[in-house]
C-alpha cells in the first residue's frame, strides 16, 4: 500500500465538525481554485491557489483566541488545508494521515481552532502528487500565517512576508542515479526577479522579513546585497541571541525571521545565494526611496549557514537524560533510474512504519540518523521541538518545527508529547512523503 | 537399442547448428570501431567526455575483398572525444585505429558529430536528440571512405527500464555505395537496472540497405549484443558487451567494452 492508496481509503471524506463550528461566523474563507500565474510577461503557469492568489492571503490571528477558517475545493481533487506549525487537534491539523478529513471536490469545510503558539506559521496543502509535479506542494497552494504575539521579539519599522517557491519542475535523472524533480522557474511572491513591484523602503527603517521556503523539494539560500540579517526567529520561534548573518539558508517548509538594518541607500537585489536559481527568477528589487537604476548584487562565494549560529548560552529546557530516545533511521530504496526513490523509516515505509505510542507531558529526544545520500527536512506536527545535537555537537535553545537532517549525519531533538491523538512525522521534500517518508505518533 | 541413422540430443544439434553459423564467411566488410547506442542527453557544458571503444572481431571475414582487409581477429581502439558547448549541444570528435597480426597498428580515420538536443526547459515526455557525423576512413578499412550520417536519437527510462532507439540514415559521398543513396541503419536498446550500479540488456544494431530498396536479409547486416552498463559513478561510463551477427554480412562474434571518464574544466563552486 502507497500513500496515495492510504488516502484513497482511510480517512478521506466530508469533514464531520462540532455543531457550533457549524454556526460560527468565519474570521477567513479560502477558496481553493485553478489559478495562472504570471511569473513573468507572457509567462503563465497554470497552477492549484487560494483565493486566486500566490502566496494566498496573510491570515493573521491572536494568540489564544478561536478563529473559524471556510475553505471552498473548487479543483477536481480532494484537499486538506495544513496548519503548519500549530498546536491544534488532529481532526483540524490538516493531515489525512492523522486524521483531518479531506474536502472532496466542490465541498466546503469550516476549520476551527485556537491558534497558538505565536510567531510565523503558515498554511499549505498536504495533499499526495506523485509524479504530477503540478499538485500538492508543487502547486501554488501555500499562505502566510501570523500568530499575534504578545510581545513583538524585534522592534520593526516595516514588516515584509516572501515566500521562495519552484515552478514547472520535471523529473530528470541526477547524479545520485536516481529521478529528481528540476525546475524551470523560481519566484518570491510569486514573481521572478524584476517583474512586480520592488519592495520600497526607507533609509535608518529596521525592515522586519519574514521569510518562507515553500519550495515543494529544494532548499534555498537568500542574502541581500549590500546589508545583512539579524536573525530573530526560526520556524516562528524566537532565539535567545539574535545574531548578524550574511545570508540564510531555509530548507522546505523552514521559516526564518530577520531584521534588516537599511543603512546602505540604493537598489539592491535580495535574492538566491546560486546563480543559476537567481537566473531563474528568485529574487526581488529592494528599492530605497528616492533612488533609481539598476539594482545591484554582490555575489556571495560560499553557503553560510548553521543552526549552531543561534543556540543559547543559557539553556531553560530538561537535561537530555530525561527524555526517552527514539532512534529513527532514514535510508533510500532504489527503485529504477526511471523512478523516484522510495523511503524508509526504521526500514518501512509509510502507511507500513510503526506508529510510536508516546505518553502526554513526557519528553523524548528523536534521534534522526540520515543514512542516505540526500539532506531532509523533517517536520513534525503540532509541536515544536529543541535542536540538541547536530552531527556530534550538543546544541540548546534552538527550537523549531522542521529541521535539515544532513546527508550522512545524526540530529538530535527534543520535545514533549503535549497533543492527544495522532501525530505526523515526515520528510516535507513531497517527492520524499509520497514515497514513504512518513510515520505517526500516538498520544496515549 | 536404436538402429540406423544416429541420434543425437536436441541440445547437441542447436550447439553444432549455432557452431555451423558462426563458422561461416560474412560475404561483406563491416566496420565495427564504435559499437553504442546513443541517449538523448548531451555533455553538459564546460565539461568534456573522453571515452575508449574497444572493440575485438572474434569471428569475422577473413578474405581480403576488394583491398580491404578482413575483419577476423581486428582489434579496434577508438578515442572518442566529446565536448559540451551548451546545455543543448555537444561536438564529438573520433580517431579510429586498428590492430591487426598482419598490419599492426593502422591508424583507420576520423570523424566529427555535432550533436543537439531538446533541452530539459521544453518538457518533452522522452528525451530527443539529433546528431550529424561526418568523417573519413581509409580504403583498406573500408572502401567507403567519406561518409555521412544523420541520426535521430530518443530515449525513456521508465522505472527500472530503458529504452532508446537511433533510426539512423546513412550516406556515402566517396565510395563504391554512392549511388545508394541514403541507407537505414537503425539501432535500439533495452536494459533494465539490476541494482543501481548494475543494469543489462540487449543491443540491437543493424544496416539495412538503400533506404529506397532494403537489401536482402544475407546482405544486410544484423547484430545483438547482450550488455552489461556499470554506473558506478557519474564521472565513469562503463559498457561491455558480446554480440553476434545474424546474417552472412555480419561479422559473427564480436567482444566489445567502453570506458568513458567524464572531465569538468569548469571551477567548482557552491553559488554555481
Amino acid at each position: 500500500m502507497t500513500r496515495r492508496e492510504f488516502l484513497q481509503t482511510g480517512v478521506a471524506g466530508v469533514g464531520v465538525l462540532p455543531a457550533e463550528c457549524q454556526t460560527r461566523r468565519p474570521d477567513y474563507s479560502l477558496t481553493i481554485e485553478p489559478y495562472a500565474l504570471e511569473v513573468f510577461p507572457r509567462r503563465v503557469i497554470r497552477t492549484v491557489a487560494y483565493n486566486s492568489q500566490i502566496p494566498g492571503p496573510l491570515l493573521r490571528f491572536e494568540e489564544g483566541r478561536m478563529v473559524t477558517i471556510h475553505v471552498t475545493n473548487r479543483t477536481g481533487n480532494s484537499e486538506v488545508v495544513h496548519w503548519h506549525g500549530l498546536f491544534l487537534p488532529s481532526d483540524v491539523d490538516g493531515a489525512m494521515e492523522e486524521g483531518t478529513p479531506a474536502i472532496p471536490p466542490e465541498a466546503k469545510a469550516r476549520y476551527t481552532f485556537t491558534p497558538q503558539p505565536a510567531g510565523f506559521r503558515w498554511y499549505h496543502t498536504h495533499t499526495f502528487a506523485g509524479r504530477d509535479l503540478n499538485k500538492g506542494q508543487y502547486s501554488g497552494q501555500h499562505g502566510f500565517l501570523w500568530i499575534e504575539p504578545r510581545e513583538n521579539p524585534g522592534r520593526y519599522d516595516a514588516e515584509a512576508f516572501l515566500a521562495l517557491h519552484d515552478w514547472r519542475g520535471q523529473l530528470l535523472m541526477s547524479d545520485d542515479g536516481s529521478m529528481n524533480p528540476s525546475y524551470d522557474v523560481s519566484t518570491i511572491n510569486g514573481r521572478t526577479l524584476g517583474f512586480g513591484e520592488p519592495l520600497r523602503v526607507k533609509q535608518g527603517q529596521r525592515l522586519l522579513i519574514h521569510l518562507l521556503n515553500s519550495s515543494a523539494t529544494d532548499c534555498h539560500w537568500i542574502a541581500l546585497a549590500g546589508h545583512q540579517f539579524e536573525v530573530i526567529a526560526l520556524d516562528g520561534n524566537p532565539i535567545t541571541a539574535p545574531c548578524s548573518v550574511p545570508m540564510l539558508s531555509l530548507a522546505p517548509a523552514e521559516r526564518v525571521s530577520a531584521v534588516v538594518l537599511l543603512n546602505n541607500p540604493g537598489v539592491w537585489v535580495l535574492g538566491e545565494v546560486r546563480k543559476h536559481i537567481r537566473a531563474a527568477g528568485m529574487g526581488i528589487v529592494i528599492e530605497y526611496a528616492g533612488w533609481g537604476g539598476a539594482p545591484r548584487w554582490y555575489q556571495p562565494e560560499a553557503l553560510l549557514w548553521s543552526y549552531q549560529r543561534f543556540e543559547s548560552r543559557n539553556p531553560s529546557a530538561p537535561d537530555a537524560e530525561s527524555a526517552t530516545p527514539v532512534p529513527l533511521v532514514f535510508k533510500s530504496k532504489f527503485n529504477g533510474h526511471g523512478d523516484l526513490d522510495h523511503w524508509t523509516i526504521n526500514g518501512k515505509s509509510f502507511p507500513r512504519t510503526e506508529t510510536i505510542e508516546i505518553i502526554q507531558g513526557q519528553r523524548y529526544r528523536l534521534q534522526f540518523r540520515n543514512e542516505s545520500i540526500d539532506h531532509h527536512p523533517v517536520h513534525l506536527h503540532r509541536h515544536v521541538f529543541e535542536l540538541r545535537r547536530i552531527a556530534g555537537r550538543s546544541t540548546r535553545g534552538v527550537f523549531k518545527d522542521t529541521v535539515l537532517v544532513n546527508s550522512n549525519t545524526q540530529v538530535d531533538v527534543e520535545f514533549t508529547a503535549s497533543q492527544a491523538g495522532l501525530t505526523l512525522f515526515h520528510c516535507h521534500q513531497q517527492d520524499h512523503m509520497d514515497a514513504g517518508f512518513m510515520m505517526l505518533f500516538r498520544n496515549v | 537399442m536404436h538402429r540406423g541413422g544416429m541420434r543425437l540430443p536436441p541440445r547437441l544439434w542447436m550447439v553444432i547448428g549455432l557452431a555451423a553459423f558462426l563458422c561461416s564467411l560474412p560475404v561483406r566488410a563491416q566496420g565495427n570501431y564504435e559499437i553504442q547506442v546513443y541517449g538523448a542527453d548531451t555533455v553538459p557544458p564546460g565539461s568534456t567526455m573522453i571515452e575508449l571503444h574497444s572493440n575485438f572481431t572474434a569471428l569475422g571475414q577473413r578474405n581480403e575483398i576488394q583491398g580491404v582487409f578482413p575483419t577476423y581477429h581486428q582489434e579496434h581502439e577508438t578515442l572518442e572525444i566529446t565536448q559540451g558547448i551548451n546545455d543543448w549541444f555537444e561536438i564529438g570528435f573520433y580517431v579510429f585505429t586498428s590492430e591487426q597480426a598482419a598490419h599492426g597498428v593502422q591508424w583507420v580515420g576520423d570523424h566529427i558529430r555535432p550533436r543537439v538536443r531538446a533541452p530539459t526547459s521544453w518538457h518533452w515526455p522522452v528525451g530527443v536528440s539529433l546528431s550529424t557525423e561526418i568523417g573519413y576512413q581509409r580504403a583498406v578499412y573500408s572502401l567507403d571512405t567519406w561518409t555521412w550520417e544523420i541520426r535521430p536519437i530518443i530515449d525513456k527510462a521508465i522505472d527500472r527500464w530503458y529504452f532508446a532507439f537511433n533510426p539512423a540514415l546513412e550516406r556515402t559521398w566517396h565510395g563504391p555505395d554512392v549511388g545508394q543513396g541514403l541507407a537505414f541503419a537503425p539501432a535500439a536498446k533495452v536494459s533494465y537496472d539490476v541494482t543501481k550500479q548494475v543494469s543489462g540488456g540487449i543491443e540491437y544494431y543493424a544496416d539495412y540497405g538503400a533506404f529506397a530498396q532494403f537489401d536482402s536479409f544475407h546482405q544486410q547486416q544484423q547484430q545483438f549484443f547482450a550488455v552489461t552498463d556499470l554506473n558506478v559513478s557519474p564521472k565513469w561510463e562503463i559498457n561491455f558487451g558480446v554480440g553476434i551477427g545474424v546474417t552472412g554480412s555480419t561479422d559473427h562474434l564480436i567482444v566489445k567494452g567502453i570506458l568513458g571518464r567524464h572531465f569538468t574544466w569548469r571551477k567548482s563552486s557552491p553559488v554555481e
